[in-house]
């Protein structure tokens, strides 16, 4: 049982020490810092740009077939490494054929690219 | 390591379905695209007759995670029997409003690929990809009915709650991973055994998060809430789907996970899923009495029917074969016994609600006189949903009680004294509609009852079912497809 509250207790320390130390830091700033309040300062920050419009603007659904299909690929890649680093190693002696590993993957890609072809037919890829 | 094409030839065969109906529908135009319709039959009709050979095997592949054997193949049946039915109570329904269907048919038959390797799958990861492919296009298919805010209140709901119920699982399962070192479900039950009489509470946390996983997808009280507005806001075929195939889906795992890798630790979910059983079917019985609309009805219902299926769970011995293989049985039993009238249910309301809009229970008023085909067969699954002769629902009733009374435990009776009472309150409101129906005169001016040949073919198929299995139970309760799976296969 001592065991129990002395790791718990580390952690309960840990806390509190960062509690504490989080305060100290913020009561430093307030006390060191200068105050010059101006209007310009409670701007969006957009990277050193003027901001466009509020936080609620409403974005063209394009992007966001164009993200998702983005992902799509972005995934095949993930698999697409991991496999060409298999098939390498892979010889007549492999317990299973290099050949039947090769159309295993272009299975895939073709199923992926199936969806690419849905996509186009659906007019999604046209920016219109 | 050789795959056994045989074993997954259902599976390959559903897939390349689904991918010829998606590339169907971007040839097709207009009127040509409900084709996909029964090219989808087709592909089921071709995977049941991969299937059904297989019976009486024992065949595994994948190094074990995927098995095909008796248990496997009575689901499969099951789900290619459902989408059969599915298909055809969709077919004008889809055609005549103005719906995706090529992206439908596709959905269904991605969901019922999930399915199909549901009760083959024995290891953990390969379930839970099972249970996504299940819902996945669950999510979508509930809100095909675009600026339909009903619809879309289906889809957000079933989603959010869906993947909440997805990441608790996955979150059971990694801790389950970590106390046990594999995913494969008989790995997990040898680990399990050797824990003893005391196991960590986490690991029972761990366990009890998976089951909750499953609770949700089965619908079982509190996991419930999202399946009324779901199933009242979806398109109905696709209701259906959820009632009947999905539901199932999730049980075919359910045991899986249970009676194969938790069955060391019985006594622990056993109590739990008993209760769960109780409260399910309780909850769901009173409140399906209020109901005034039939999608609403036949939902709660769904729920309470959950309940019962829940029950041959609580029973569920650590190392009694012969009662858990019972429990199992009841279980298959019933799910067989619930699938075939509640798709019909949901056909006869495809019927009344097509071209018309009706959906209360008011709107059945003098179906009897309207349209007497109808009227009988929305009576016979009433009465089976209920557990009445002449139809399987008595024996289904049957087939629990006889499980309970081989268990012979304290919670087997009470369980067995709740199931009576809740049988009792269920003929209420399935006696009611059948009461509006043949005793109520209709409104003047009800526009006519027009099912179509597809939808009254399956109907009286379905009604046909319902008493030859009253006749012959003995096609699914003689069967031992239990055996294999309390053995740990």
């Amino acid at each position: 049982m001592t065991g129990f509250y002395s790791q718990w207790g580390t952690f309960a320390l840990l806390v509190l020490f960062g509690i504490g130390l989080y305060a100290l830091v913020m009561l430093a700033n307030r006390i060191f810092r200068v105050n010059l309040p101006h209007p310009e300062k409670l701007t969006t920050y957009e990277c050193g740009v003027d901001a466009v419009g509020t936080g609620w603007t409403q974005m063209n659904i394009r992007y966001y077939v164009f993200a998702f299909l983005f992902v799509i690929f972005d995934v095949e890649a993930i698999f697409l490494f991991p496999w060409a680093q298999i098939l390498g190693n892979l010889d007549a002696s492999s317990p299973i054929s290099p050949t039947f590993v090769l159309v295993e993957m272009f299975i895939f890609i073709g199923v992926l690219a199936l969806g690419l072809i849905y996509a186009w037919r659906k007019k999604v890829l046209e920016w219109e | 390591m050789a795959i056994d094409f045989g074993a997954i030839a259902p599976e390959l065969v559903l897939t390349a379905t689904a991918i010829l109906v998606l590339m169907v529908d971007l040839v097709l135009t207009d009127q040509a695209k409900q084709l996909a319709n029964p090219l989808s039959a087709i592909g089921a009709l071709v995977a049941l007759g991969f299937t059904l050979p297989l019976w009486g095997d024992e065949r595994s592949t994948f190094g074990g995670s995927f098995v095909v054997n008796d248990y496997a193949v009575v689901f499969k049946v099951v789900f290619l029997v459902s989408l059969l039915a599915i298909l055809g109570i969709s077919w004008r329904y889809f055609a005549e409003s103005r719906f995706f269907q090529g992206e439908y048919y596709f959905l269904l038959l991605v969901s019922f690929l999930g399915m199909l390797i549901m009760p083959s799958a024995r290891d953990l990861l390969l379930l839970f990809i099972a249970l996504e492919t299940v819902s996945l296009p669950g999510f979508v298919m509930a809100g095909l009915r675009k600026r339909d805010l009903y619809s879309s209140e289906a889809a957000i709901k079933f989603f959010l709650i869906g993947v909440l119920s997805v990441a608790l699982m996955l979150f059971g399962i990694s801790m389950m991973y970590g106390f046990t070192g594999t995913t494969s479900l008989s790995g997990i039950a040898q680990a399990l055994g050797q824990w003893g009489a005391s196991p960590p509470p986490l690991l029972l946390a761990s366990l009890l998060l998976i089951i909750v996983g499953f609770g949700f997808k089965i619908s079982a009280v509190p996991f419930h809430f999202w399946a009324p507005d779901t199933y009242a806001g979806s398109p109905i075929p696709v209701a259906a789907m959820l009632a009947v195939a999905s539901k199932t889906a999730g049980f075919a795992g359910l045991i899986a996970v249970t009676f194969i890798a938790f069955e060391p630790f019985a006594g622990v979910w056993a109590p739990a899923l008993g209760v769960l059983a109780i409260l399910t079917m309780t909850l769901g019985n009173l409140v399906a009495m209020q109901q005034r609309d039939m999608v609403r009805l036949l939902a709660w219902s769904s729920v309470a029917q959950a309940g019962y299926m829940l029950i041959p769970f609580g029973l569920a011995v650590t190392g009694n074969a012969e009662v858990n293989e019972a429990a199992v049985q009841a279980t298959i039993f019933y799910i067989a016994a619930y699938a075939i009238p509640n798709i019909g249910a949901f056909g006869v309301v495809v019927a009344i609600n097509r071209r018309t809009g009706y959906r209360s229970i008011e709107d059945f008023a003098g179906l009897g006189g309207r349209h007497p085909f109808m009227a009988v067969a929305m009576t016979t699954f009433l009465l089976s949903l209920g557990g009445a002769p002449p139809t399987v629902g008595l024996w289904a009733k049957f087939a629990i009680v006889q499980a309970g009374a081989e268990s012979g435990t304290v919670l087997a009776y009470v369980l067995l004294f709740f199931l009576i009472v809740n049988s009792v309150i269920a003929f209420y409101y399935y006696l009611k509609v059948v009461w509006v129906m043949w005793m109520r005169e209709g409104r003047e001016g009800m526009a006519p009852v027009t099912p179509g040949v597809n939808l009254s073919l399956v109907t009286a198929a379905l009604v046909f079912g319902t008493v030859l299995l009253f006749v012959l139970p003995g096609l699914i309760a003689d069967t031992t497809v239990s055996t294999d799976l309390v053995a740990g296969l």
